[in-house]
């Protein structure tokens, strides 16, 4: 038989002397992977194991996998009024989707009627708009809810919504108990990385253990909680970040559902999670390998005694960070290795994103083709016949237990803080996160890590061909004529009384889950619910950290002609300070409720390691609001992100803002998810420069840098 | 950049917030041109100050100065007062470059067409701070603010540099676990005129409690800088906003005794000397360091005090006899 000794010496003359050891590559998680692995490197490896369905359910949850049933195909979509909304999940389940899964708009997520004058630029936008359940309604009209399971991703305005949802179906006939879906409900990654939160951590988490208690009692088919990874990946971590992070939000919640008297087996099994999958093909196969031995492993210290306490199920999405606005049709191909990923690591259900969502909200015509990529694989290429077909592969054991160890270790690391809900107080998993981010987008700039048709194979003139799904103003109109209506139809002093009781149960200690299906029965609005709360509990408002030096170091280490880089914008900006007086200065701002903010907080980072002053803005600003402080701080530019739709509304108001305020000359630029049709439109208005997804940050410094230095050295 | 200072003065004096931003702009401009526009603007408005509460808040780290500020900050602001906040942010020794984050975590006082908050870069040196903040906070007097806050982090020597610029100076504190004395410097109870501890709220009131007698104590070794004042410990919670009118109480009961006794008076008057001084100071260094023919020297004179070839006495006397050829010819 052939020996380790033999390979090495024909690895080593195929190499041509050199040792196969600097083929190692380090991964973002800190892992070295080697260029082969053989028998040696899973000895004795206590992750590994034999059958799918057991615990430690390394293999999977279910004994037969796929084989037995595949997974169930789940698009998350909604977009603009709940009636078109509506026809678009009837056409989409007539061609084959299987289960529902609502995206609602980020006024409902953050608590806002659709006529409240803070969130103008962002109704109907990222989802649908829902302000009561007469929307709810619509939202479900001729869906048999006693049949489909739906799962809504909702977090902040869980109560309302909710409620709503349950009240719509009762209206329709179907029971309590008959029920099935998911509701998001995972509040604590809200304060980590997506921000659409309302109320502060305490509370927040003892609505987490209202909805849980609830549906446990009323009903038992609902999944009450959705432990989400998906956007702790999204905001920039690697996937042992997200999986240590993930399960440890869900040990967080399993401890204050038995803090509030629930034992653990009451709730446990109705517990999911959501990934996040990436491009890093075989790593993320690993990781939902390991999360499922390590969530048995963490749910022993509570003693189950179902079996299924202690079983990890999934939904995963494909990574919408890895879409990229060039040369888009690469990214139905990325999304199939990502939906590959998902299925090889044992998915129970799957979202795939649709090629043309780094730009904009999917077409009926995207929606299919990403449909379509989960069918196929599911029907024609028999990948579903084996239950876990990597299992005993040298390297996938490998990795898998590799990430088991490296979570593992900053679980402990939380578990000293005292666990989740002290350690996101304590700042330290968003750091870690952003530092995450910084150093990826460094070595995406600085070509270490490829994305073809960005940094890499990059077509000379690009232009954009396909339809764009725009969501218009008059949507905001017909929500705010139907707030009115159902304002003046309604018993008013009934409402009055049932958003009393949410109140009162908001300071005692009442289900609130309860008291909003009344309350939604009684036509209060999902503002009004949110307020009722809000009385009690107040709004949370986040810190923002940002870590400085990630970024320029990841990107120096490169190479020394990147270091040059680095060292020519230091000199560039130094530059700028002795000919004008000060250091180039910038806002970056989040208009809108958009609260993804992975993006300003890589700019803001990075830009001042490029040598700028970097102010930031809270989250969640007006157009006037952010005038205001650009001026305040006399800033020389402001950098708009948008990332969900409102870049239209919002930056030209910004923009007459200044000018009325007589601050015209600061400049504006915009960034984030801007389909290259709305350019234009955005230049017209006075826009300096705009910056699609995917902008190295030394292109966009370095246009700003342009800019300014034509307008203040002369 | 206008030219003529007359833009600046007028701005300032009409409350225009546009023009009172510029202004600082200006004040923090290292160009000697905007400097000496700058110097003008602040003689014709210093006039109009001396009528704000100046207030310096300095504190760890994590002590909540921002959260803090945001509450306290609006509680102001409901009482009818106008509030400028000078928050200073240190700048990367590395790139220059600096993250201003301050209003994020001053979300509503951000907003409120009461109050005006400008974070600014420390720029390297803290001298450079120092003047610029003076400056800047006088602009805001003469603007109309009825309070300046100036935020300061707690390293270095900021705090004693922020304390000889204002008329009231709180420490901010946390309690932690028990050992909050070894965190708090010497130098900085000295020159306190109130300790606050912060986050007394949850489960943390008790160990506040712990900490506030912890602080009294210490207090109590150190000579007060006023015979007519004793600083006292207060405890509150900018989260749940308990404890903060019974801050501004002391700080307006400090300044009626204060002013009562002359106190005030004398202090400002110190405070401007010193400031002479500073400025006279930061001008030889200028001069020094500008001068043509000490840039010549200075590279081989470094170089052989460096190596030893020369005693740094004689290698001082030689840099500042070359000014002093100056004056004489």
């Amino acid at each position: 038989m052939a020996t380790q000794e033999q390979w090495l010496e024909l690895a080593t003359k195929q190499m041509k002397g050199k040792s196969p050891d600097i083929l190692t590559w380090k991964s973002p998680e800190g892992i070295d992977v080697k260029c082969l692995y053989t028998e040696d490197d899973i000895q004795g490896l206590e992750t590994k194991v034999q059958y799918p369905g057991l615990a430690p359910y390394t293999r999977g949850p279910m004994a037969t996998m796929y084989a037995g049933r595949p997974w169930t195909i789940r698009q998350y979509a909604g977009f603009s009024t709940a009636k078109e909304s509506n026809a678009f999940y009837r056409r989409n389940l007539a061609a084959g989707q299987k289960g529902l899964s609502v995206a609602f708009d980020l006024a409902t997520h953050r608590g806002y009627d659709s006529d409240n004058p803070r969130v103008a630029g962002d109704i109907g936008k990222a989802g649908v708009a829902i302000d009561s359940i007469e929307d709810m309604k619509i939202l479900f009209d001729g869906i048999p809810l006693d049949k489909m399971s739906v799962s809504m991703t909702m977090n902040g305005a869980v109560i309302p919504i909710l409620g709503m949802w349950i009240a719509a179906a009762e209206e329709s006939g179907v029971q309590q108990e008959q029920l099935t879906g998911t509701i998001q409900n995972d509040i604590l990654k809200e304060y980590l990385t997506r921000n659409t939160y309302i109320y502060p951590p305490e509370p927040s988490m003892r609505i987490v253990s209202d909805i849980m208690a609830f549906c446990s009692q009323n009903m038992p088919k609902y999944n009450t909680i959705s432990i989400s990874g998906y956007h702790i990946m999204e905001a920039g971590a690697d996937s042992v970040l997200q999986t240590a992070f993930t399960l440890a939000d869900g040990v967080e919640y399993v401890r204050a559902a038995i803090a509030s008297g629930m034992s653990v087996d009451t709730f446990a099994p109705r517990l999911s999670f959501f990934f996040g999958i990436g491009m890093n093909f075989f790593m993320d196969i690993a990781m939902l390998r390991a999360a499922r031995f390590l969530w048995h492993r963490l749910m022993q210290q509570f003693n189950p005694s179902n079996p299924k306490s202690s079983m990890l199920r999934t939904h995963c999405q494909t990574s919408g960070w890895s879409l990229t606005e060039q040369d888009p049709y690469n990214n139905i191909i990325r999304t199939t290795m990502e939906a590959m990923s998902a299925a090889l690591g044992g998915t129970q259900s799957l979202h795939t994103n649709s090629y043309d969502e780094a730009v904009c909200l999917p077409t009926d015509f995207s929606a299919r083709i990403a449909r379509n990529t989960q069918i196929i694989i599911q029907e024609e290429s028999h990948v579903c016949k084996v239950a876990d077909p990597l299992g005993g592969s040298y390297y996938i054991e490998y990795l898998t237990n590799q990430i088991v160890e490296k979570a593992q270790a900053i679980i402990d690391e939380i578990e000293e803080i005292g666990g989740m809900a002290k350690a996101i107080e304590s700042g330290m998993p968003k750091m870690r996160i952003e530092e995450s981010a910084a150093r990826r987008q460094a070595r995406i700039d600085q070509g270490s890590d490829v994305i073809v048709g960005v940094n890499k194979y990059r077509l000379e003139d690009e232009k954009l061909d396909f339809d764009i799904l725009e969501v218009p103003d008059s949507v905001r109109l017909e929500q705010i004529d139907r707030l009115k209506e159902i304002r003046s139809t309604r018993d008013e002093a009934q409402t009055q009384a049932c958003l009393e009781a949410v109140t009162k149960a908001a300071e005692g200690n009442g289900n609130l889950l309860e008291v909003a299906i009344a309350a939604a029965k009684a036509r209060a609005t999902v503002g009004e619910i949110s307020d009722a709360m809000e009385k009690v509990f107040g709004r949370y408002v986040a810190t923002t950290q940002c870590v400085s030096g990630a970024y320029s170091s990841e990107y120096s280490e490169a190479s020394s002609e990147s270091a040059g880089i680095i060292e020519s914008f230091r000199k560039r900006t130094g530059e700028f300070l002795e000919k004008t007086g000060r250091r180039p200065r910038i806002l970056v701002t989040k208009m809108g409720q958009d609260g993804h903010d992975r993006g300003i907080k890589v700019v803001a980072s990075s830009f001042a390691d490029l040598g700028f002053d970097v102010d930031i803005s809270p989250m969640f600003q007006t157009p006037d609001e952010a005038a205001k402080m650009a001026i305040e701080n006399d800033v020389h530019i402001v950098g708009a992100s948008s990332l969900a739709a409102g870049h239209k509304t919002l930056v030209p108001e910004l923009i007459a803002k200044l000018k009325e305020q007589g601050a015209g000359e600061i400049g504006v630029v915009a960034g984030g998810v801007i389909p290259p049709s709305d350019y234009d439109f955005l230049f017209n208005a006075g826009c300096k420069a705009v910056f699609g997804p995917g902008t190295p940050i030394t292109t966009s410094a370095g246009k700003v840098m342009d800019l300014l230095e034509a307008q203040y050295l002369k | 950049m206008f030219k003529d200072p007359s833009y600046y003065i007028q701005g300032v004096l009409d409350f225009n917030r546009l023009m009172l931003a510029r202004t600082i702009t200006l004040i923090e401009s290292q160009l000697s041109t905007h400097q000496d526009i700058a110097r003008e603007v602040i003689s014709e408005l210093l006039p109009h100050t001396g009528k704000a509460v100046r207030l310096g808040i300095t504190g760890v780290p994590g002590a909540g100065k921002s959260t803090f500020i945001e509450s306290f900050g609006t509680m102001l602001t409901g009482l009818g007062y106008r509030v400028a906040v000078l928050a200073i942010d240190p700048s990367s020794t590395r790139s220059g470059g600096s993250i201003l984050g301050d209003k994020t975590r001053m979300e509503r006082l951000a907003v409120n067409d009461m109050a005006f908050i400008r974070p600014s870069p420390s720029g390297g040196s803290l001298g450079g701070v120092a003047r610029k903040t003076r400056e800047t906070m006088l602009i805001c007097e003469a603007a109309g603010f009825d309070v300046i806050i100036v935020e300061t982090v707690g390293v270095g020597q900021s705090e004693t540099t922020v304390a000889s610029m204002v008329d009231f100076f709180l420490v901010l504190q946390i309690s932690g676990a028990g050992d909050e004395l070894q965190g708090i410097k010497k130098g900085v109870l000295e020159v306190a005129d109130a300790i606050v501890v912060n986050k007394a709220d949850g489960d943390n009131i008790t160990r506040a409690k712990l900490a506030k007698k912890q602080y009294e104590t210490a207090l109590h070794l150190v000579t007060p800088s006023s015979p007519n004042w004793t600083p006292p410990v207060m405890t509150c919670s900018a989260l749940e906003e308990k404890g903060l009118s019974e801050v501004w109480d002391t700080i307006t009961q400090h300044k009626k005794i204060m002013t009562a006794t002359g106190e005030l008076e004398e202090k400002r008057r110190d405070q401007s000397m010193s400031w002479m001084w500073f400025l006279v100071k930061e001008g030889l260094e200028t001069w020094f360091y500008n001068h043509e023919e000490i840039q010549k020297v200075l590279p081989t004179i470094k170089e052989r005090v460096e190596t030893g070839n020369m005693a740094p006495t004689r290698a001082a006397d030689e840099l500042v006899s070359i000014l002093g050829k100056e004056l004489l010819f």
